[in-house]
């Protein structure tokens, strides 16, 4: 599967400003989508594809802090590049600390605000990526049946086909049979695999 | 009189008896003396003795004069002489001369004492006039030191009240500066984000021309857009279109002056005035030229608060010049100007105080110069400044 192509946003009230933006990110061939307002904005449908959010800190209506705000509590993580004219510590302290990637004062030198699109791109792409590895495993653990998760949960702790067979109550050529499956399902390739995919499966449920 | 008498009685007792003897010893001298020639003059001698005595050595040396001088009467001169005898017919004559010393001496005695407490009630009256006077004193003291001490309160007022108005213009400014900075500099980042785009696309290997030309356009619509920002700013300034009518150049100067006089006394700087009595009107915004006149004395008195070695004096002249302009110079003889910093003198923002702004001179060469005169400044590091300006008078054209 060819992943999609990487789309900036921009999101900003001043239309010469987005207009300068879009066409700059354009220039080395990436997508843009321009927004006037934080709203225009959420009401989108947003394609499935790695992305950056270039944000306007100073915008009428909802300012872009308060959207990276209500982005990050609606679970949405989208690498963020503040641009601001009046830049001061405690807002850049506060957008950082909510996870911004950049903050950036106006006028923006055009290559710095590009290099950061490239590192915002990168670091989304690789988090797709971990989500999508992880949604992976999450099907293919769902397809397993109840009894298959608890021949697993006793195979990954370590006990032998026997002991398992003691512990389910059933015989061990059963165990054998279910065992089999579980390797299948997870396309785990050795037993130690089946560990680590377990292991990663669990860590990730917690978080 | 007073201190023979004073001095008298201060005597030791023994001293004050023997006087008293003594006088008596010489009114018999005299007696005997002079008792042929006079016709025994004893009857005279002896009751003025008594009563010298009495007033002089004090009561007791009274008595012990009139005791004496009977016994020695009546033994010198109360026939039959040198004997304590005495006929039967002059015994009336003695019993009168002796109830006479007793009388004479009773009389000055009493006179004495009233005197004596006379003088104890002057006395008193005069301590208690000092200690009335005293008090009077220290009252008056009080309220001089109140009157210092508030006089004090409103010098502190004044300089907070200055400081107050400072910190408000500073306020004002800073908000309408950080104001003006989002609107031009929000054109400007359009600018720079068009530009970056436009050589982007220019860098191209085949140049995208249209696109290109696309961002320079918006390049200069946001150029446009901060230019006309700044004409609006202009505008703004210009709303207040200063009046100019004839002001005479003196009575301004005096009228300024008296506002910075607080400040003048707390930092102890005098202000000198040598105003030239013919002056030509000239023709100004009044306000204006008070805010250009109150900055200059208000800089000169500041430029003196740290000299010590020398009078801090502002004098402050106004003269005709020779075209029919007014000048007006304020010299100080405050810190001084380095050379470095009298280049940038009337830059904006730039300052040598840690909380001046750096708009006062900028502002007030603009205004001498909207009124066609020119503003300008002379001076020698440790001696002091020379601010000054001219104005065309009131006949000549506008600029």
């Amino acid at each position: 599967m060819k992943e999609p192509d990487p789309i900036v946003f921009v999101i900003d009230d001043d239309r010469m400003i987005r207009e300068g933006l879009q066409s700059l990110i354009r220039s080395v061939g990436l997508r843009v989508e321009t927004f006037a307002s934080a709203r225009d904005f959420q009401a989108a449908k947003r394609p499935d594809a790695p992305a950056c959010l270039i944000l306007d800190v100073r915008m009428p209506d909802v300012s872009g802090l308060d959207l990276q705000r209500q982005l990050n509590e609606a679970n949405i993580h989208i690498p963020v590049i503040f641009i601001t004219g009046h830049g001061d510590i405690p807002m850049s302290v506060r957008a950082m600390k909510e996870g911004a990637q950049e903050f950036l004062t106006k006028p923006v030198r055009g290559q710095d605000l590009l290099d950061a699109v490239q590192k915002a791109v990168e670091r989304d792409r690789g988090q797709r990526k971990t989500r999508a590895e992880f949604e992976e495993l999450r099907a293919r653990f769902d397809s397993l049946t109840p009894r298959e998760k608890e021949v697993l949960d006793l195979v990954v702790a370590g006990l032998l086909n026997k002991q398992i067979a003691d512990e389910l109550g059933m015989s061990e050529l059963t165990v054998k049979t279910h065992r089999a499956h579980v390797m299948e399902k997870t396309s785990a390739d050795s037993l130690a695999h089946l560990v680590r995919i377990s292991e990663k499966l669990k860590t990730s449920l917690q978080k | 009189m007073q201190a023979a008498h004073a001095a008298a009685s201060t005597l030791p007792a023994v001293w004050r008896y023997l006087l008293a003897t003594a006088l008596v010893a010489a009114a018999l001298f005299l007696s005997l003396v002079l008792q042929d020639a006079f016709g025994n003059p004893f009857w005279f001698f002896f009751p003025v003795v008594v009563i010298a005595a009495t007033w002089y050595c004090g009561k007791g040396p009274g008595w012990v004069s009139v005791g004496v001088s009977t016994v020695l009467v009546l033994y010198y001169f109360i026939p039959p002489t040198r004997s304590f005898n005495i006929k039967p017919r002059d015994i009336p004559f003695f019993f009168v001369f002796a109830a006479c010393q007793v009388v004479s001496n009773r009389l000055v005695s009493w006179r004495r004492e009233t005197e004596d407490s006379l003088r104890r009630a002057r006395d008193e009256l005069g301590i208690r006039v000092a200690e009335r006077t005293a008090e009077l004193k220290q009252a008056n003291e009080a309220l001089l030191d109140r009157i210092e001490e508030q006089k004090r309160t409103q010098d502190a007022l004044l300089v907070t009240r200055t400081e107050l108005t400072r910190v408000a213009r500073i306020t004002t400014i800073g908000e309408l500066t950080a104001s003006i900075a989002h609107e031009v500099n929000q054109p400007l980042a359009a600018v720079v984000a068009n530009g970056d785009a436009c050589v982007a696309w220019l860098s191209h290997s085949t140049p995208n021309l249209s696109e290109a030309r696309a961002a320079a356009e918006r390049m200069i619509q946001g150029a446009t857009r901060a230019s006309e920002v700044i004409v609006r700013i202009r505008s703004l300034i210009n709303k207040a279109t200063p009046e100019r009518t004839p002001v005479e150049m003196n009575k301004t100067i005096e009228e300024t002056v008296a506002l910075a006089n607080g400040q003048a006394l707390a930092n102890g700087v005098s202000i000198v005035f040598d105003l030239s009595p013919d002056l030509p009107a000239v023709r100004a915004d009044r306000i204006q030229l008070q805010q250009v006149i109150l900055n200059l004395v208000m800089n000169g008195i500041e430029a003196m608060t740290s000299v010590t070695d020398r009078p801090r004096q502002l004098l402050i002249r106004s003269q005709r010049e020779k075209a029919g302009e007014v000048r007006v110079s304020i010299e100080d003889t405050g810190i001084g100007v380095s050379a470095d910093a009298m280049g940038r003198l009337f830059e904006p923002f730039y300052t040598t105080r840690p909380q001046g702004m750096g708009m006062g001179l900028p502002i007030s060469r603009s205004i001498i110069e909207a009124h066609g005169g020119r503003l300008w400044a002379e001076s020698a590091l440790s001696q002091g400044s020379v601010f000054q300006f001219t104005l065309p008078n009131e006949d000549r054209p506008e600029p």
